[in-house]
């Protein structure tokens, strides 16, 4: 019996986000977008559900005169994630 | 012939992994390469500092001139204005614990200065130059690079004894040494995660 996969991660997109995120300390909106190659608008929207879903923290603010908006991953959104990679370990082995 | 659905799954499975490797490594290695600027920086800055430095000590015969040496920390008000047009680029754990090497570096090579300058006199190049190999053999041990885990050790050990037997301002060629030594660590870092 497979487990399942965490459908709110089984998508491109936020998959990417949280690959990035669970790699650094912090990342900046511009820098998400510029690594998954989203369009501001469906960025916005990923990282809304994600934050949704507690996986993530967003942060806005500013750097100098410039709007910043920074992400987080959370402890609830590192767990999940590793859940979801050993789920698709399984799936492969 | 129809994919059964664990087949589908199994493909998705790969595909998603393979995402996360890729992803995860793009990442790592935009974060490191960008890095490899700021070696790039000291190295130039010490080698620049040092070569005037002993120059000037050369030229006048005045070892006064080693309170140029005080204005290395200028290196961080450089270094913040290059980290502004870094547009946006996180930091991960690697970039950070080079980052407090460096700054645990710059801030024992001060100390050890002031001291030195202002209160018992200390053989400064012996001490500057065992705790600069050091820490350029810990950065590479971070990088799991041997290169500069080696000049790291011929800098820091071999700098030590020819800091003894190496009179006056001739020891400030270490420094360029150094200098040359972080810089090509920071271009080693560059072309490692190009």
């Amino acid at each position: 019996m497979f487990p399942k996969l965490d459908p709110l991660l089984h998508s491109e997109l936020r998959l990417a986000v949280m690959s990035i995120l669970v790699g650094v300390d912090e990342a900046d909106f511009t820098y998400l977008k510029k690594q998954t190659g989203a369009t501001s608008g469906n960025l916005s929207v990923q990282i809304d559900k994600l934050m949704a879903a507690g996986y993530i923290t967003v942060e806005k603010g500013f750097k100098g005169k410039m709007p910043r908006t920074t992400c987080k991953i959370t402890a609830a959104g590192q767990e999940a994630f590793e859940g979801y990679v050993k789920a698709l370990k399984e799936y492969i082995s | 012939m129809e994919k059964s659905k664990e087949q589908i799954e199994e493909m998705t499975a790969a595909k998603s992994l393979s995402l996360i490797t890729e992803t995860l490594n793009n990442s790592r290695r935009d974060i490191l390469r960008n890095s490899s600027k700021y070696f790039v920086l000291w190295g130039c800055l010490l080698t620049v500092m040092s070569l005037a430095i002993y120059l000037l000590w050369h030229f006048t015969g005045s070892p006064k001139w080693n309170f140029l040496w005080f204005a290395m920390p200028l290196g961080y008000f450089i270094a913040a204005v290059m980290g502004r047009h870094d547009k946006g680029m996180p930091q991960n754990e690697i970039g950070r614990i080079l980052g407090n090497i460096w700054t645990v570096f710059g801030v024992f090579s001060v100390c050890i200065s002031v001291i030195a300058v202002f209160l018992v006199p200390l053989h400064v190049t012996l001490l500057i130059v065992v705790i600069l190999g050091i820490a350029e053999s810990i950065s590479g041990a971070v990088l799991k690079n041997w290169p500069v885990i080696i000049a790291g050790f011929i800098l820091g050990v071999g700098g030590a004894l020819v800091a003894v037997l190496v009179k006056s301002e001739a020891q400030l060629l270490l420094f360029t040494l150094g200098g040359v030594l972080l810089a090509a660590t920071g271009l080693t870092v560059k072309y490692q995660y190009r």
